[in-house]
């Protein structure tokens, strides 16, 4: 053995405070190493909470890499349980991100018009939370939403997931048009505009009406303000289009939060 | 006794049909069954009880908790145990996998009680051998057992079953109905069934649902009693029947009025069901 589980650790091991990933680590190398196990024997008084604890993480089966890398990262095992059983979280979800960022990327370098970048980012994270909470898409809603964790605590934890993940690949995909500056980051707003919008909408018109609707707006506005003004910068994404993105934001927010008791509620077809 | 669960006056309605039409109930510790044709309404009053849908009107506690107020409702969520009719799973997950996420959302944060808990009901359920291995990967009968571990996580003191043992073949059917009882042992079970055997073997008392009211409560003997004096044989389908089946042993077996010199027969629970929907105009 190169190394040993130092002794403080393995005293919170015997008494049930060690946290994952320390946990895992320690729970592996007690296996393999007699030593370890002698000086657990020798630690306290809880030597067979330690070992009634082995037996009960040897029997646990391991997590996936999604999860292990969420409780890395410092995230709770347990949320990073309710994140691993977030449907969109998956790789291929993720893959579909990745895939329509690197297009509007590409049509961007070889048209010379960012209009198509700023127009996609802002609906990948709409339709991620969509796509995250519902009763058509999340097998386990019906489970979820008759347990005591609050049916809105439940939607913003897989929100800000999916928010955190859609906005980390989108700032990603703007380091590949670096000429544009901070006009790049111009659908971050505008992201956050619709996502908090088709959310508050989501509580009246259920979780596919009102993201569809919203996305749908999104389009019909850009479509307009090509129309209008081919030739510059669209409104959406001027100085002014901003303000009005974020106070959007601001507002859909406040209507989220005043509703938020409709999400601890079945959403679906009721009979 | 004090009841589990009290309900009066219970009603919802979708458009113009009553879902659930002044529904009131007392369920006590043991196996109730929930037996009605297709849209009776079994599914929204299951729902309604386990606090997914709001009724329009009426009021019910369960285990004192009124779950008209976000407090209320969140102490009857920690009470209750939940087996939707199509339960869903995340299929890369293991059973180990899901009911430890189930047990999360039932609030078990602390991970070594959590696992002990999981290992617990799994075990219950006789899945631990099978506990590392991919759902997706399970019989219908296995998947429905690590449902109903994620629905005894916590120890509920009220478990609603919604038809449980559909798609099972007899015999994972004749398995799930022993766990069912081992269940019922000292909780309160309202167990939704199409099938009159799950409530012969199971249950100490059955309500009878049609077009969103309870028709019939009380014990399954009684039930059955409703048909005494009212099951007979004859050779060819009597057309006076309300209904009539021909049997294994190539006579029918009618129900309804009997004629006079009719060859009676001993009445069963489905004899008594079909006559309380008929009395309730609902086609069987």
């Amino acid at each position: 053995m190169t190394w040993h589980v130092d002794a403080e650790d393995l005293r919170a091991y015997s008494q049930g405070e060690l946290a994952p990933p320390g946990l895992w680590s320690a729970d592996t190398h007690l296996v393999a190493c007699a030593e370890c196990r002698a000086v657990l024997a020798e630690v306290g008084e809880s030597v067979d909470a330690g070992w009634e604890r082995l037996d009960a993480e040897l029997d646990a089966p391991r997590p996936g890499l999604f999860e292990r890398l969420l409780v890395r990262v410092g995230v709770a095992d347990h949320t990073a349980r309710l994140l691993a059983a977030t449907p969109v979280l998956r790789r291929s979800w993720l893959g579909a991100v990745v895939a329509v960022l690197v297009m509007s990327v590409l049509a961007a370098q070889s048209t010379g018009s960012v209009t198509l970048f700023l127009a996609l980012p802002p609906l990948l994270p709409l339709a991620g939370v969509a796509l995250s909470y519902g009763p058509a898409l999340d097998p386990t809603y019906e489970m979820a939403v008759v347990s005591p964790v609050h049916g809105f605590r439940l939607l913003m934890i897989r929100t800000v997931a999916v928010l955190t993940a859609g906005l980390a690949l989108g700032g990603l995909a703007t380091l590949a048009l670096p000429g544009l500056g901070l006009r790049a980051l111009a659908w971050l707003l505008p992201a956050l505009a619709l996502t908090s919008a088709g959310l508050a909408l989501s509580a009246r018109l259920g979780p596919v009406l009102a993201p569809a609707l919203v996305g749908g707006a999104w389009v019909a506005l850009l479509v307009t303000a090509h129309a209008v003004q081919a030739d510059s910068t669209l409104l959406p994404f001027t100085a002014a289009g901003q303000g009005v993105a974020a106070a959007v934001a601001a507002l859909a927010g406040g209507l989220l939060f005043l509703v938020r008791d409709r999400f601890d509620r079945f959403q679906g077809s009721a009979a | 006794m004090t009841p589990t669960v009290s309900a009066s006056g219970l009603s919802l309605r979708y458009g113009g049909t009553h879902a659930l039409d002044d529904v009131s109930l007392r369920l006590t510790p043991g196996v109730t069954g929930l037996i009605g044709p297709n849209g009776a309404g079994k599914t929204t009053l299951l729902r309604v009880l386990a606090t997914a849908l709001p009724a329009d009107g009426g009021a019910f506690t369960v285990l004192g908790h009124d779950p008209a107020t976000s407090a209320g409702r969140q102490e009857v969520r920690r009470a209750l145990g939940y087996l939707p009719q199509t339960p869903g799973f995340h299929p890369d997950f293991t059973p180990f996998e899901f009911v430890d996420y189930v047990a999360i959302l039932k609030e078990l944060t602390d991970r070594g009680a959590r696992h002990r808990e999981v290992r617990r009901v799994l075990e219950q359920v006789d899945l631990g051998e099978v506990r590392g291995k991919r759902i997706k990967k399970l019989s219908g009968g296995m998947r429905q057992r690590v449902a109903l571990a994620a629905a005894l996580i916590g120890d509920p003191g009220f478990l609603v079953l919604d038809e449980p043992t559909v798609g099972l073949d007899p015999e994972q059917r004749m398995r799930f109905r022993e766990l069912i009882a081992q269940a019922g042992e000292g909780r309160t079970v309202l167990l939704s069934t199409h099938q009159t055997e799950d409530v012969a073997m199971l249950c100490h008392r059955v309500l009878v649902m049609a077009g969103g009211r309870i028709r019939f409560d009380g014990t399954p003997a009684e039930l059955t009693a409703r048909a005494a004096g009212r099951v007979w044989s004859s050779t060819e389908r009597d057309p006076g029947a309300r209904a009539g089946w021909r049997t294994g042993t190539g006579s029918f077996r009618n129900v309804g009025l009997p004629p006079v010199g009719a060859d009676l027969l001993e009445p069963t629970l489905e004899d008594g069901y079909l006559l309380t929907l008929d009395e309730a105009e609902v086609p069987a």
